[in-house]
């Protein structure tokens, strides 16, 4: 009897849509639309302060009369549907405007370690030497620092800027991935097709890259979503501190932290709308990574 | 065989520590920072920033710097052999006492975070196991992926708007004691042992209202990879034989749930240690929200105004009681398991 409502369960469940694949995908679309046009269709310009200082959103029961007044043109200013900062900043342009940062730079850190680290963990692997021992070595050393507190080192360190940002995120996350890659081409290389790959007389370079690699970066690539949100959190954070981008660089973290002196005072909306967005954005990429495992690497 | 294995794996760990050690320290020096000039100010006279420089010692070779630091050069004063991690450059006290002042508060906080953390995850992860796949399970499952990939310091300032400015139940976000109340003398370092060894038992429980939001915070993020944890070695162990053969003897369900919790949380103590490493740099956030005066923020003034004494000493710190949690969690495995040390 258990067997055959456990097949049921498991045939109906493939039927049925996965509503949390499908959350995690629109979050994650939504988010790299707004990089492509957030900026461009902010009512607002980011960096540019507005008069009005500290400005509450408006409630909720007034937007559907607002928004209608917006599309027919009766009212003549853009609300601040999110209200303004303490600089005058209209909060919503900004939260749009800020995938563009946030994005980029966990792309481009991303893209980089990923690159860098499946290189890296191909060579440890296929051609093992003092050469990679003393590379696997080193990447201990670099995974045994404490993640948070080397980025701010790198970034405060070497100047606050975007650059810097993606380079030092990019050195941290290379390590994972020279990992995963690693032991991922260790099980592929003792794989048959490598043999008769080796037997048609293929030099041990083509075999590693035109037949190992391809077979072995399923890991990284899966594990890339979840790092990709965890690269927005470490930007946020750094923004946070004091050791990130600088104002008035749209930025969901460096909005968080003006907006936390204020929060005391009663001033809830300055933080609360960056922090929705980066909430679900990395719970986005989150969703979307463990989908991705689920399906390819189970 | 176990004291070998321990001797080796110690030997390891000082070694990763020494290379670490220097790693940081050319690593701070190659990155493109001015201290001096932070110091000097940038429009001061080249005699100034020589003097300063001097000062800091940063004129001499990079080779005697790194031996100074290290104690190997025994006419320039101690080093970190002799346990001294240098002066300030900030303050001009020792790093040594500086972190032994907010080292304390972070280990409290973040050990408070742990415990409470699993008195909720462990029941948690045990009701999605008993039924994998049904309901309970995949409301914990999208829960413990929510809880761990939130912005930590976000929601700290969400629960300082809600339960200090409309509720009123929590302090202000300003330091682990009201700043009219005088701390405890200071005899472990420890506010909440440090208070009941006093017996003043109006500061201990002043510092436990304070440190109800951080932990809070920290609870609710660490919640979500101990659950999710939890989850998969209960439903691993309560399909092993061993629960198949205890409710084939008929034993009642409290017992064999003991049972699987039991063998569901050997291998979560490997897990927990890593955990608890990561936390000690991971709470930097979450102690700058409620202005705390850990370790973590200790680490952001420094880094932010370039002490380069005090964020040697910070990260070795950080990285060696990591490395010691670790030590001793594999040394426990070894005990338990014996097959671990061959």
């Amino acid at each position: 009897m258990a067997d055959v409502s456990e097949i049921q369960a498991g045939a109906t469940q493939k039927r049925r849509t996965d509503w949390l694949f499908v959350v995690g995908v629109s979050i994650v679309s939504l988010v790299v639309v707004l990089a492509a046009i957030g900026p461009a269709i902010s009512p607002y310009d980011p960096t540019v302060s507005t008069p009005t200082v500290s400005m509450p959103p408006p409630p909720l029961a007034q937007w559907p009369s607002l928004f209608w007044g917006v599309l027919t043109g009766s009212v003549e200013q853009t609300p601040h549907w999110f209200g303004t900062d303490s600089s005058g900043f209209d909060i919503f342009s900004r939260v749009i405007s800020a995938p563009r940062i946030d994005l980029t730079i966990a792309l481009a850190a991303n893209g980089l370690s990923l690159l860098l680290g499946v290189f890296l963990g191909l060579i440890a692997g296929y051609f093992r030497n003092i050469g990679t021992e003393v590379m696997m070595r080193t990447s201990d050393v670099l995974q045994s620092f404490p993640v948070f507190i080397s980025a701010m080192i790198l970034v405060a360190l070497a100047g606050r800027s975007t650059t810097n940002i993606v380079i030092a995120l990019a050195l941290l996350y290379t390590p994972i991935y020279v990992r995963l890659t690693r032991s991922e081409v260790l099980s592929q290389k003792t794989r048959g097709y490598v043999e008769a790959a080796r037997a048609l007389g293929n030099s041990e370079l083509i075999i590693a890259l035109r037949h190992v690699l391809p077979n072995s970066m399923a890991p990284a690539l899966i594990q890339s979503s979840v790092t990709i949100g965890f690269a927005i959190l470490l930007t946020a954070g750094l923004s946070f501190v004091g050791a990130g981008v600088r104002p008035p660089t749209p930025e969901w973290g460096l909005m968080i932290s003006t907006g936390a002196t204020q929060i005391v005072l009663g001033e809830w909306w300055p933080s609360l709308f960056p922090g929705i967005a980066i909430s679900a954005t990395v719970f986005g990429f989150a969703v979307l990574g463990n989908a991705l495992e689920r399906r390819y690497a189970g | 065989m176990l004291l070998r294995y321990v001797i080796g794996r110690l030997l390891v760990g000082v070694t990763q520590l020494l290379v670490l050690t220097i790693a940081v320290f050319f690593l701070i020096r190659l990155l493109p920072a001015d201290p001096v000039s932070r110091f000097v100010g940038l429009n001061s006279s080249d005699e100034a920033y020589a003097q300063a420089e001097r000062n800091l010692g940063l004129d001499r070779p990079i080779g005697t710097q790194l031996a100074h630091y290290l104690g190997l050069a025994p006419d320039e004063g101690s080093g970190l052999l002799q346990g001294d991690l240098g002066t300030s450059w900030v303050t001009g006290s020792p790093v040594v006492s500086e972190i032994g002042q907010t080292l304390p508060l972070t280990l409290e906080l973040i050990t408070l975070s742990f415990l409470f953390a699993f008195l909720i995850a462990v029941p948690v992860g045990m009701l999605a196991a008993l039924r994998p796949g049904g309901k309970a399970d995949k409301a914990v499952f999208v829960y413990s992926l929510f809880a761990g990939s939130q912005p930590e310091f976000w929601w700290g300032i969400l629960f300082v708007y809600v339960f200090f400015f409309v509720l009123g139940v929590a302090p202000p976000p300003l330091g682990i004691l009201s700043p009219l109340t005088t701390a405890p003398p200071a005899t472990t370092g420890f506010i909440l042992v440090d208070s009941l060894i006093a017996g003043n038992v109006s500061a201990f429980f002043e510092a436990l209202h304070h440190f109800m939001l951080p932990v809070g915070t920290l609870v609710f993020i660490l919640s979500g990879p101990i659950v999710k944890m939890v989850r998969q070695n209960m439903v691993r162990a309560l399909q092993s034989d061993f629960v198949l053969y205890a409710r084939c003897a008929g034993l009642p369900r409290r017992v064999i749930a003991f049972y699987a919790l039991r063998a569901a949380m050997a291998p979560a103590m490997t897990l927990i240690g890593i955990l608890y490493g990561f936390m000690l740099g991971g709470a930097v956030l979450v102690e700058s929200v409620f202005a705390l005066g850990g370790i973590g923020q200790y680490a952001i003034r420094s880094i932010l105004a370039f002490d380069y004494p005090a964020i040697q000493g910070v990260v070795l710190v950080i990285t060696a009681i990591s490395l010691l949690i670790y030590l001793l969690l594999d040394i426990a495995h070894a005990f338990i398991d014996p097959r671990v040390a061959y």
